[in-house]
């Protein structure tokens, strides 16, 4: 019994944790511009965060070792360094774009001020950071953020014309006002949404974190494995209530509001209540991982003592960037900068950076130096190595078309 | 390829060791398994006129592992002066492995004087950070 | 002097025959008080084509990932062993070699470095 509760709870989690901000604003603004038609890269990104965050969490589990450190060693300092400032950059813009995020939706529920929100979203996701256990963490806000099957639920409750519906999802219906260079570049943003790359860090940092062994692997490949595409599905069914409530209106996502406004619809303020709960933790939760992923990136690469299984004294450098970073975040929230387009922006340079994560995973999840006998088996290799030529793919189409769409206009 | 070169004679005694790809940029751990830091260069010992070396002069050996500062002028060029370098002794070292091993405790050790600083001034005087986390 | 000055170093026999990407130590038979023995330089590591390093693939016969394996056996190609005894003299940023040095395969059977302790 107690086994099947720890099953649940892991996979209750990868659902709650799959969605962060960017998730949720890029698919409500692919719904209401696009419909559906962009629902397969929601597939093939989760797909691939599935055989990434496998891969690191096997490497973490059998070596013992955190991403970072791994990373160092593979590809030299000088790759790693150019890695790392790329890596800590976006994970900043993300830390950033979560705690607005966190703020955002409280003042829905509130009427309060955003701004009054950050310093306490700031100092909260501190305060957690600093005193909370690991495991209650992940496992919190985790649950919380199953109330986000509001959007499943939204979705039914909207009656939408399923068969509209699929066919935006499988003919790729043509939008008028829309070109294919912004459909291709929302299609890089969806991307990078669902494989965001502190994902992997923080993944694979919990997993020493944890204390993995081999033994371990099993629970996570099916956290990873049914938890992560249960979360995709809800991305596809906010993107489906955006497509169903706002494209036929012409109103394209740039708020939080209207994010929720298809809820509103569906079934009034209790569902909006419900689902603005969940935002809330998923979003925190995910200001959570990307604040621990600076820290654990940056000691990692320097060797320094790392980990919230460690008292702060005996991981004192570890801890003082993750303060510095949380107060950037909130210093450049208070410069008034809108956080949905700071999340916009993040989620491209995901997908640009990516390759710069993978890559290395890649050689050594297939390095018996590092992984014994446990190196990837041949279909995982066959599959990541496709999944890398989508990624590099990705990645250099991003910037042309980010020029070319002006960043999705 | 390369399979008409003979092969080493030192090749298969497993006792040989690459710098760059058993040492460089490996983590450094003390005997109780925490972080020291990671390797960004090595010292060897210095060789007689190096730059016409007699033959049957002694090959240089590795004196210590070297971080900190070192990382960036391996990275961008240049060379700290020697009086810079944070060293760890060779004679230090217990094991090579995955991670560098440490015979010695972290805190005796040069090279983690910025963790103890940071600990001391800013990180020990915020409330809790004594504490186990809960 | 330290590793970074004969790292990436130009080495010169009569023609430029490439770049250091490695150096080679040996393990001594190591005196009772330290753990870890003396480690002597061996040899160095010559590459034709690069200077990068080449991640172990070429010595430790690594397959996968494929590209990427292919990628570095091919910039890797005729890298070879030069043992300390045929090193002339070391410059800054160059390396001379004696006349008549040996080149060695670079392939690594087994290292010193214990098998990693799977759990």
């Amino acid at each position: 019994m107690k086994r099947i509760f720890a099953v649940a709870l892991g996979i209750l989690t990868a659902i709650g944790g799959f969605l962060d901000i960017g998730d949720m604003v890029t698919n409500a603004v692919v719904g209401s511009r696009f419909g559906l038609s962009l629902a397969w890269v929601v597939v093939l990104g989760v797909g691939g965060i599935c055989v990434f965050a496998q891969m690191s969490g096997r490497v973490a589990a059998v070596s013992g070792r955190a991403t970072f450190e791994l990373i160092r060693e593979r590809l030299g300092p000088r790759a790693a360094l150019a890695n790392l400032c790329a890596s800590f950059l976006i994970n900043l813009m993300t830390v950033t774009a979560e705690i607005g995020g966190v703020a955002l939706a409280l003042e829905l529920a509130s009427s309060v001020s955003y701004l009054l929100w950050v310093p306490f979203a700031g100092l909260a996701v501190w305060l957690v950071v600093w005193r909370v256990k690991f495991s209650v963490l992940e496992n919190v806000t985790g649950l919380l953020g199953l109330s986000l099957i509001g959007f499943a639920v939204a979705l039914f409750l909207l009656d939408p014309p399923w068969l509209d519906l699929g066919r935006q999802a499988l003919q790729q219906v043509e939008f008028s006002e829309e070109q294919t260079t912004t459909y291709w570049y929302y299609a890089i943003a969806l991307f990078g949404a669902a494989m965001t790359p502190y994902e992997v860090f923080f993944f694979s940092s919990g997993a020493v974190e944890e204390g993995w062994k081999s033994t371990d692997l099993n629970q996570s490949r099916a956290n990873v494995i049914v938890g992560f595409p249960l979360g995709g599905v809800l991305s596809i069914a906010l993107a489906g209530c955006a497509a169903v409530v706002l494209l036929p209106q012409a109103i394209q996502v740039s708020t939080l509001g209207q994010l929720m406004l298809p809820m509103a619809v569906a079934a009034g303020k209790l569902l909006v209540a419900i689902v603005l709960l969940g935002v809330v933790a998923a979003t925190f939760g995910a200001a959570l991982e990307t604040t621990l992923s600076s820290g654990y990136t940056l000691a990692q690469f320097f060797g320094w003592s790392w980990g919230k299984f460690r008292r702060p004294i005996q991981a004192a450098r570890f801890h003082l960037v993750m303060i510095v970073v949380v107060i950037i975040g909130m210093g450049v929230l208070f410069t008034g900068v809108d956080p949905v387009l700071v999340t916009e922006l993040s989620v491209v340079f995901s997908a640009i950076a990516l390759p710069l994560t993978y890559i290395p995973i890649l050689i050594i999840a297939n390095d018996p130096q590092y992984m014994g006998r446990m190196v990837n088996g041949r279909v995982t290799g066959v599959v990541a190595v496709c999944y890398l030529g989508v990624i590099l793919a990705a990645s250099l189409a991003a910037i042309p078309l980010m020029i070319i769409t002006g960043a999705g206009q | 390829m390369t399979a008409e070169y003979p092969l080493d004679p030192e090749a298969a005694t497993g006792r040989v060791l690459d710098g760059h790809l058993h040492l460089l940029d490996r983590q450094v751990h003390d005997v109780a398994s925490v972080p020291v830091t990671a390797v960004s260069d090595l010292e060897l010992s210095d060789v007689d006129s190096i730059e016409n070396i007699a033959p049957g002069t002694p090959a240089p050996e590795i004196v210590a592992l070297l971080s900190g500062s070192v990382l960036g002028t391996r990275i961008f060029g240049g060379r700290p002066p020697p009086s810079r370098l944070q060293r760890i002794a060779w004679s230090a070292v217990d094991q090579v492995g995955v991670v560098i091993r440490l015979a010695v405790k972290g805190e005796t050790l040069d090279a983690t004087w910025s963790e103890r600083w940071v600990r001391d001034h800013i990180i020990g005087r915020i409330p809790g950070g004594r504490h186990d986390p809960e | 002097m330290i590793l970074s000055d004969v790292l990436g170093a130009e080495v010169y026999g009569d023609d430029r025959l490439g770049h250091v990407t490695d150096v080679r130590f040996v393990l001594g038979d190591g005196s009772s008080e330290q753990a870890m023995p003396q480690a002597r330089l061996h040899g160095l590591i010559v590459s034709p084509h690069t200077k990068s390093s080449p991640m172990g693939f070429e010595r430790t016969q690594i397959r996968s990932p494929w590209p990427i394996a292919q990628l570095e056996h091919w910039l890797h190609r005729d890298s070879f062993l030069v043992l300390w005894e045929d090193v002339a003299a070391i410059l800054p940023g160059r390396i001379q070699l004696r006349p008549a040095f040996t080149r060695y395969s670079p392939r690594l059977v087994k290292a010193a470095v214990p098998e990693p302790d799977f759990q």
